[in-house]
């Protein structure tokens, strides 16, 4: 915590100022809306602190910068050439609004207007207090917006705000947040996971078939992870030697997968591709929308994808195994240097890529009550899209699992809120290809080539 | 810039292997070809139906679709910075689904404009995507997912559903009943288009971009230019590729984008092209692609039933997998094999094949009753001398003749065989191919000789009859 910078006293006073103000308001609130008195209080300390911690971060960091700011230049032609790219795009989000307001009717209403301006004030923020973060400014950008997707589409779309909303978005974000898992680790290693979707699929239809086939579930559970397991190692020994083409080994190997699995099952059914049964009730528990994690109204996914993010988020700072996935994703010959195995790092992240993606099959069955290979097809890029947006690099050694986490709720928000707003699957798909652009493009520029030699 | 100093660089910069990379002696072409032969023969010898007009026809129709995707997938990987388009597909769908709505509104009749549009919008999407690469400065395959997801999603709102009609002078070409459609032509001028731009400057600065980025700009080669010729050229060729495919299915069908993407960069790295950037050709892209087709036809020749279309996955992935891990073996096999020449190869290789299919598609039920005795192609002498020979021979010498047939034919295709194999290994570093010319035509010569004798054989059969 070094790291942090010290904020004078009056700075640190009138943040805890601000933040009890804001956490005495959303008490109000609580209180005003009828909910219960511990989700209140949780709330309440949750705001409370975070704020604080967003304080000291942000400020610190702004009043760091201050100081460079001292060449003769008159300040409006500082902050032109300064910030001359940032202001054209206002110009043109600006002259954007206008054009709709003129050609759309009934566009132009108040709800509209805020929304313009959160997202000018975002756009702002991110330009210029995201310019004082060396490191993080990746996750800075994709915090803001998401705090700035959130608050456009509670303000214009009914319900979007609603803990039933929040709680389907946070279960579809952790079956996402879990597959892209092994794709981050695999990353962080300069490698790519296509097999992914495959041994969801693959885990998904091969659950359902061992447990139809008599298996007692928990057994059955283990068997599929264990399995995916050994097929992530299969991947990390094949693609060892072909670093380069990793991408179309994993993608090889995961053809054979699922076209595997699927004659195992297939075998003596008439419906190929497609397996029925029961699915245990602890299981359909375990991501079903009204599930209960210990007589709490959430299903347990949710709680599982936290506990598996905050071990992952600690494991890769602190731990030594974390410290050298990060040396040799920077320098492979330096970290073999000072005797890491690169070897043993590479298999490891691809059986821990294949464990999870298995793991994500098992939790998906419970989600849609019947195994069907294709389940995983989405994430086929959706995973390295949640990886690429928050700010892991694919060439290794930058990142880790926490800016996967904010790329996963950016994705996620994203996609409720096009929902909200009335757009299908391909519409969807086709802001998210315009929107990935434009955001990686805000903190993953390489340098120039001149600059590299 | 000459190529060879351009070689000399690359080795100064990259490993020895990198060395034996450039020129004609491309030793990453040896898996696709031997690939290539094995396939053909087993299918060849499955389903013979292979080899006729119509057999030929309909390969030529399917494939072509994909061996463009491949080239376009190819010209943009050269340049290297890990260009792997993954756009490629959904680019192929959208030019697909826009120019049937087009067509549809009254528009793109006759083929001059739906060429120049198809192409053109190829080129334009290329261009912006080669911009974004240079200015943006973003890893390109970030680029490239991000126009995967934008095309995918904007194909199914221009057209919801496979539907709508081709143009209509395209109407004839998807039928593959003949080999030499339309498509052919495409293919055939596409190929010769990539095999020229070869020859000239650009074409060794785009390799030399891709191998070394930074060597390649100390070296002053204009890398922007350059980057920005190869996404123009891939655009080019993604609209041809559209072209073929609308051709194929006579409609519109906006999903077949991730297909077309797997599969393009499937059969780009089974024709031994680098993903890294720097190496790939025309040769082994239409290899790759061809050999994807025929794992596919192959399997489709064995009757699995409901589970056909998982074996088939099961197999793409085994063959893909094991012909990559075969690449590691191409250090080994180059210790041996200082220059080792492809084309030679390919068509030693060819020759074998050829009497397989040869073997496969003869009909040795017309040759009459004779079953016991297989007569083989006759040899030199004989073949020269019969039609000369007026006194009829014994029916010994006849039945030791047709006895001894398939034996001198095995033993000519050896000595072929030897030959070629010899000048492959031996003479392919002296950069002349007089002597494989000179094995050529000597084939050729035995092969009129051979079907001399057919055709004389078949008019005795009919003098008899």
């Amino acid at each position: 915590m070094d790291k942090l910078p010290q904020l004078s006293l009056p700075a640190r006073i009138l943040g805890l100022v601000i933040g009890i103000i804001l956490t005495v308001i959303g008490i109000g609130f609580g209180f005003a809306q009828a909910i219960s008195v511990q989700i209140i209080i949780l709330s309440a300390i949750a705001t409370l602190v975070l704020f604080y911690w967003a304080w000291r971060y942000l400020i610190g960091q702004f009043i760091d910068g201050e100081a460079r700011h001292t060449d003769g230049l008159s300040p409006l032609r500082q902050a032109w050439t300064q910030y001359r790219w940032p202001l054209l795009g206002l110009g043109l989000i600006l002259l954007a609004f206008l054009l709709l307001s003129l050609t759309v009717e009934a566009f132009f209403n108040i709800w509209n207007v805020i929304s313009l301006i959160i997202l000018l004030v975002i756009l702002v923020l991110t330009r210029t207090l995201g310019r004082q973060f060396q490191q993080n400014r990746s996750a800075f950008i994709g915090i803001m917006v998401l705090a700035g997707l959130f608050s456009v589409g509670s303000m214009n779309i009914e319900g979007f705000s609603s803990g039933n909303n929040i709680k389907s978005m946070l279960l579809f974000a952790s079956f996402l947040g879990i597959a892209s898992v092994g794709q981050t680790l695999v990353a962080l290693l300069g490698g790519l996971d296509l097999s992914i979707p495959f041994i969801i699929g693959g885990a998904n239809v091969g659950l359902l078939y061992l447990i139809g086939l008599g298996v007692p579930p928990w057994l059955a559970v283990i068997i599929v992870l264990t399995i995916g397991t050994l097929l992530g190692v299969i991947n990390g020994l094949l693609s060892y030697r072909l670093q380069g083409q990793a991408l179309i080994v994993t993608l090889g190997t995961g053809f054979a997968i699922s076209g595997g699995v699927q004659i195992i099952t297939s075998i003596g059914s008439a419906y190929s591709g497609n397996v029925f049964g029961t699915v245990p009730a602890w299981l359909s528990n375990f991501s079903a929308m009204n599930g209960s994690t210990f007589g709490l109204p959430f299903p347990p996914v949710i709680a599982i994808w936290a506990l598996i993010a905050i071990i992952l988020i600690i494991g890769l700072r602190t731990t030594v195994y974390g410290r050298y996935l990060y040396a040799l994703g920077v320098n492979r010959t330096s970290a073999s240097r000072i005797m890491i195995s690169e070897m043993r790092y590479w298999v490891a992240v691809y059986a821990l890529s294949g464990f999870f993606a298995a793991l994500t099959g098992g939790l998906l069955l419970g989600w849609s009550g019947g195994g069907f290979i294709g389940v995983g097809d989405q994430y086929l890029f959706l995973t390295l899209a949640a990886v690429v947006v928050g700010g892991t690099s694919l060439l290794g050694g930058a990142g880790g699992y926490g800016f996967t986490v904010i790329g996963v709720l950016v994705l996620q928000v994203l996609s409720s809120f096009l929902v909200g707003i009335g757009l299908d699957f391909k519409w969807q798909q086709f802001i998210f290809g315009l929107l990935i652009l434009p955001m990686v493009a805000l903190y993953a520029r390489s340098p120039h080539i001149r600059t590299q030699i | 810039m000459s190529a060879s100093a351009i070689n000399t660089i690359t080795a100064a910069t990259k490993s020895v292997v990198a060395e034996a990379q450039g020129g004609r002696s491309n030793p990453f072409l040896l898996m696709p070809i031997t690939l290539f032969f094995a396939l053909l023969s087993v299918a060849v010898l499955r389903a013979p139906s292979l080899m006729s007009a119509s057999g030929i026809g309909a390969a030529i129709i399917v494939v072509t679709p994909l061996i463009l995707a491949t080239y376009a997938l190819m010209a943009s990987t050269i340049a290297g910075r890990g260009t792997i388009d993954l756009s490629v597909g959904p680019l192929i769908g959208f030019i697909n689904v826009t120019m049937i709505q087009l067509h549809a509104a009254g528009l793109l009749e006759s083929p001059i404009p739906v060429f120049l549009y198809c192409m053109g919008v190829g080129a334009a999407y290329q261009l912006i995507f080669s911009l974004i690469v240079i200015y943006v400065r973003v890893q390109p395959i970030i680029v490239s997912l991000s126009g995967y997801l934008a095309l995918t999603g904007i194909n199914l709102v221009i057209l919801p559903r496979p539907g709508g009609t081709a143009p209509a002078f395209m109407e004839e070409w998807g039928f593959g009943i003949e080999i030499f459609s339309p498509i052919l032509v495409i293919l055939l001028l596409a190929t010769t288009a990539w095999l020229l731009f070869t020859a000239t400057a650009f074409y060794t600065h785009l390799r030399l971009m891709g191998s070394d980025e930074r060597a390649a700009y100390t070296s002053g080669v204009p890398i922007t230019i350059v980057r920005i010729g190869a996404h123009l050229i891939s655009g080019c060729f993604a609209g041809l590729a559209s072209i073929c495919f609308t051709a194929l299915i006579s409609s519109g069908d906006p999903s077949q984008g991730t297909t077309y993407t797997l599969i393009a960069v499937t059969a780009l790295v089974l024709g031994g092209a680098s993903l890294g950037g720097g190496r790939g050709g025309v040769f082994g892209s239409a290899l790759g692609a061809l050999n994807l087709y025929l794992i596919t036809y192959v399997l489709s020749s064995f009757n699995f039933g409901s589970v056909q279309s998982f074996v088939t996955n099961l197999a793409y992935g085994v063959i893909l997998v094991i012909s990559l891990l075969m690449t590691l073996l191409i250090p080994v096999i180059q210790r041996y094999i200082r220059n080792f020449s492809p084309l030679l190869y390919f068509v030693a290789l060819s020759v074998v094949v050829l009497g397989i299919i040869l073997h496969a598609t003869f009909d040795y039920g017309s040759l009459g009753a004779v079953g016991v005795y297989v007569p083989g192609p006759f040899s030199l002498q004989a073949a020269l001398t019969a039609p000369l020979e007026t006194a009829s021979l014994t029916t010994e010498t006849e039945a030791l003749r047709l006895a001894a047939a398939p034996l001198v034919f095995s033993s000519i295709i050896l000595i072929i065989v030897a030959v070629f194999l010899r000048l492959a290994i031996g003479q392919s570093s002296r950069r002349t191919i007089g002597p494989a010319v000179a094995v050529v035509v000597a084939a050729l010569a035995l092969a009129g000789a051979y079907v001399i004798a057919e055709g004389a054989n078949t008019t005795q059969t009919e003098v008899i009859k």
